[in-house]
């Protein structure tokens, strides 16, 4: 059979075959729980988040700017993390024209599956200048393991 | 309606608008959100800017143009990314002010990502001040 590159004139079944497959990959990530999941299933709920990850550890952020540290409420049960807060309006004013008010006030409550289990008990969490940081311990399952490779 | 039954709904955060003008870094720098109010005695501004630090904060009147910068102190988090919904990055905004607002006397603090600028008006009498620095 002869050689025929990509995209020339079997570019349309190749692209075919591609859509497939992504459609199947987002498919089983979706039964699987994995990352994808996580991203499709951002619904708008305040606040956003960004996760990230090492061989060690998840990572979370969050930009929570006016929120008192106190009202915080993080838990974790079985892969569900929820972040709870209150962001309290400037308190103390009182007859003042406002010529600005995009800041908003209220409270908040979000809940979201991490794409592969933690260690609840080691989870640390820390808040700075606004920014809430969870560090989240892989479980050991969750972890890649180094195979190491033996030379004779 | 008290504060803890209203919930906060999810804004994207605002690009800054820079007039076409594109930052050198190619990083992407926001516009931050505010609250302004006056009173008799002034103005008070406060800015939503999570990450920026006091040492990363600089508030300048010049010509009764108000700039507020800050620089994040650390825009990367550690790992390689899975889900990023928002995007970190430096925050700039400008403001005409109309008041006199006597230069001397702004106090700025910053806590929990949210800068407080407290800016009192100039008393009506008082003679302008201008101050020549030789260089």
């Amino acid at each position: 059979m002869a050689i025929l590159r990509w995209g020339q004139r079997f570019g349309r079944p190749v692209w075919e075959l591609e859509r497939m497959r992504n459609y199947m990959e987002n498919a089983l990530s979706a039964l699987a729980g994995g990352v994808d999941h996580f991203r499709k299933n951002y619904t708008g709920v305040f606040p956003p988040v960004n996760l990230s990850e090492d061989e060690e550890k998840l990572y979370l952020t969050a930009e929570l700017p006016g929120v008192d540290p106190q009202s915080l409420d993080l838990s974790i049960k079985s892969d569900t993390l929820t972040i709870k807060g209150v962001k309290k309006p400037e308190a103390g004013v009182v007859e003042a024209t406002f010529h600005r008010r995009e800041r908003e006030a209220g409270s908040f409550r979000r809940s979201m599956t991490l794409p592969l289990k933690v260690q609840p008990d080691l989870a640390e969490a820390l808040f700075k200048n606004g920014v809430l940081t969870v560090t989240l311990p892989k479980a050991a399952e969750a972890r890649a393991h180094q195979i190491a490779v033996k030379n004779q | 309606m008290s504060a803890d039954s209203q919930e906060i709904n999810v804004r994207e955060k605002k690009p800054l608008d820079l007039g076409g003008a594109e930052s050198t870094s190619g990083e992407p720098r926001f516009s931050p959100d505010v609250d302004i109010w006056e009173t008799d005695a002034g103005l008070t501004l406060v800015a939503d800017m999570p990450g920026v630090t006091a040492d990363g904060l600089s508030v300048d009147l010049h010509e009764n143009m108000l700039t507020i910068f800050g620089r994040v102190g650390e825009p990367k988090q550690p790992g390689k990314y899975l889900a990023q919904e928002y995007e970190v990055g430096d925050f700039y905004r400008q403001f005409a002010l109309s008041e006199q607002i006597d230069q001397d006397k702004i106090a700025a603090a910053v806590k929990d990502g949210v800068l407080t600028l407290t800016l009192p008006k100039q008393a009506p009498a008082q003679p302008r001040k201008i101050t020549v620095v030789s260089e």
